[in-house]
């Protein structure tokens, strides 16, 4: 018996927006039933990219003309809130972009809202959902490792040599600099990897922008795991956000880079002899049909929507769930209370 | 088999650590070292550079050709540089900026053909805006001998997901008014072959992942072989060690049984392959050692 589509609407007609209008148009579980930007002007540039469906001013004229089963948020950060609130207004799944919101109070309203409408969410932290990121996670949750102890990361991107412009920039509207909106993707990782922070000590630094350019963060989290992210989007080299995470656990350590994981073992572990393995996202499977950006999210833009669309459908919260979102924010919102203090901050 | 090498921004690669992307970046940003590589390439049987052409590109693509009889195939726009400054400048003023970039013969030429099409750039139309873009970077390409031009595959995935097919039959016109071959560069074979049907053959290559691991080949690798063998002269092979967990020999083996015509290779494929021993060119012409 086959399925109905999951109809679906995104809420904001911008870069992201487009992205998911899109995918939602490719994935085959997938409906695209309409878009809501204030600016109905852009109807014939969405049109022209192929995203032939209405362009709603508001929510409200949206649901007047539709009945989508999910929405996707992907306005400008601050606006996340207000989004949300009006969208449950009806039963909807919720999808909303990263990060959940400019401020901690905001995120917890948010995933409030979600919870008490009794209703699916996700959160469009996309690298989780890449294949080799996964199978990472996979190999800690078995206890490769044994006991984690410790880990440093890096997520680096050439963007940011210059005075910037746009709400991107301005830290009320987006939340801050690089550490809500590039490290952020490395912290939702680290959280789900360790689970619920606990401690930040963390220094940010604006070299261009009005907001945080890089950052140094010490977490600590309530599982015992300490380390240490660098992060930076003034860093040469990189178009793409480049990030590596290095674990080590007391039966080994694991190096997780974009493309491939190099474990090393003390004593062999399901599969994996002891001494060096390396693991190339070619052995993984991609369950994706469709790469809509393939220097960038890849395929896991592809995979983060079967994700969503699964979890609509079961009934059961994703792992990308608002909830686990929350746990970036209480990071994120640490590093910048622990910055601007100078000292060390409880999450 | 038509060995190919790829030039793009080096900083646009996934490298296996940050140190790795430093050494690369710092060696491929520099002209003479990317001409060496072209000539590295040249040696073991290559005799066309698919390319973004940035500025040392362009340097070293000027050098390179002065001394060898190889073709250019231009990856055109350069996306990431566009969305760069989409996010500083907005869709106009990323535009604007290139314009500005222009000689000022180009300048009055893209400007005229601009007007002609004021209406849909004012719309924000995307193959008209994806199309203005990229003859601004051809205008800068003048010096190079260019062979076939390709159209970028952020703009290619984007174009197919949203079944645009407008943009593949503009581009493929220009290509063909310029007296050269169009060209593209997916992940997304099958969607292209879908969507542009008998448009299709209006594109003399289209690059594709194929290895023998299926990595890339999307929706499934079995699919992406069906697909070659119903037209194997027409693809070329993206990524044939799969990110280099494949022997390069191992790899072209698997191109060649699959009837296409040849392969692309990266400059880490070139660089390694240039460092095993040199074995007298096969009667196919392959040159490269696996």
């Amino acid at each position: 018996m086959s399925v109905r589509p999951l109809r679906a609407a995104v809420i904001g007609a911008g870069r992201m927006g487009m992205i998911h209008g899109h995918l939602l148009q490719v994935h085959p579980d997938t409906e695209l039933v309409g878009f809501v930007d204030p600016d109905t002007t852009l109807a014939s540039h969405l049109a022209s990219q192929g995203l032939r469906v209405p362009l709603h001013p508001s929510v409200e004229a949206l649901y007047a003309a539709a009945e989508p089963e999910a929405v996707f948020v992907c306005t400008p950060t601050h606006t996340h809130l207000a989004v949300v609130r009006e969208c449950l207004r009806r039963p909807v799944h919720l999808f909303v972009e990263k990060p959940l919101a400019a401020t901690l109070a905001d995120a917890e309203a948010i995933v409030r809202l979600a919870t008490e409408a009794g209703v699916m969410h996700a959160a469009g932290y996309v690298y989780a959902h890449l294949p080799i990121v996964q199978r990472a996670q996979e190999l800690l949750a078995a206890g490769a490792l044994g006991e984690v102890v410790r880990f440093t990361a890096h997520a680096y991107v050439s963007e940011v040599f210059g005075a910037k412009q746009g709400w991107f920039f301005q830290k009320e509207q987006a939340g801050g600099g690089v550490v809500a909106n590039m490290g952020s993707h490395l912290l939702f990782i680290l959280g789900w990897f360790f689970g619920p922070i606990r401690r930040v000590v963390a220094t940010v630094r604006s070299h261009f922008s009005q907001v945080d350019d890089s950052a140094q963060a010490l977490l600590t989290f309530a599982s015992g795991v300490t380390g240490l992210l660098d992060t930076s989007w003034s860093m040469p080299g990189s178009q793409m956000l480049d990030y590596g995470l290095t674990i080590d656990g007391r039966n080994g350590t694991l190096v997780l880079g974009r493309e491939r994981i190099l474990l090393h073992l003390l004593s062999p572990t399901g599969a994996y002899d002891a001494g060096w393995s390396e693991i190339h996202a070619s052995e993984l499977p991609a369950d994706a049909a469709f790469d809509v950006s393939p220097h960038i999210g890849g395929e896991s833009f592809y995979r983060q929507l079967t994700t969503f669309v699964d979890a609509c459908r079961t009934g059961r919260l994703p792992f990308c769930s608002l909830a686990e979102a929350l746990n970036t924010q209480r990071m994120i919102a640490a590093i910048y209370a622990s910055a601007a203090a100078g000292t060390p901050v409880d999450a | 088999m038509e060995l190919v090498l790829e030039l793009r921004p080096p900083e646009s690669r996934h490298y296996p650590s940050w140190r790795d992307r430093l050494t690369a970046v710092a060696r491929l940003r520099q002209p003479d070292r990317l001409h060496a590589l072209c000539e590295e390439a040249y040696v073991r049987g290559t005799r066309a550079i698919l390319a973004i052409v940035d500025e040392p590109i362009r340097e070293a693509l000027l050098a390179f050709q002065r001394w060898r009889d190889a073709a250019v195939w231009a990856v055109v726009p350069n996306m990431f540089a566009f969305i760069r400054d989409l996010t500083d400048l907005g869709m106009v003023g990323a535009a604007r900026a290139r314009f500005l970039r222009l000689a000022p013969a180009d300048m009055l030429r893209q400007g005229a053909a601009a007007l002609g099409r004021l209406q849909r750039v004012l719309r924000k139309d995307f193959a008209t805006g994806g199309l203005l873009v990229a003859d601004m970077e051809l205008a800068g390409l003048r010096a190079l001998r260019v062979t076939r031009l390709f159209l970028h595959p952020q703009l290619t995935e984007v174009a197919l997901a949203g079944g645009v097919r407008e943009l593949f039959t503009g581009f493929a016109a220009r290509a063909e008014r310029l007296g050269l071959e169009a060209g593209l560069v997916t992940n997304n074979p099958l969607r292209a072959a879908a969507l542009l049907g008998a448009d299709l053959a209006r594109f003399a290559a289209v690059v594709a992942p194929c290895n023998p691991s299926g990595y890339k080949m999307f929706p499934s690798r079995p699919a992406c072989e069906a697909l070659f063998r119903t037209d194997p002269g027409r693809f070329l092979a993206a990524d044939p060690t799969a990110g280099g967990r494949v022997a390069l020999s191992a790899a072209l083996d698997y191109v060649r049984g699959l009837g296409l015509p040849g392969v692309v290779l990266d400059p880490a494929l070139v660089t390694e392959s240039f460092a095993a021993p040199v074995r007298p060119a096969a009667a196919d012409g392959d040159g490269a050692q696996g």
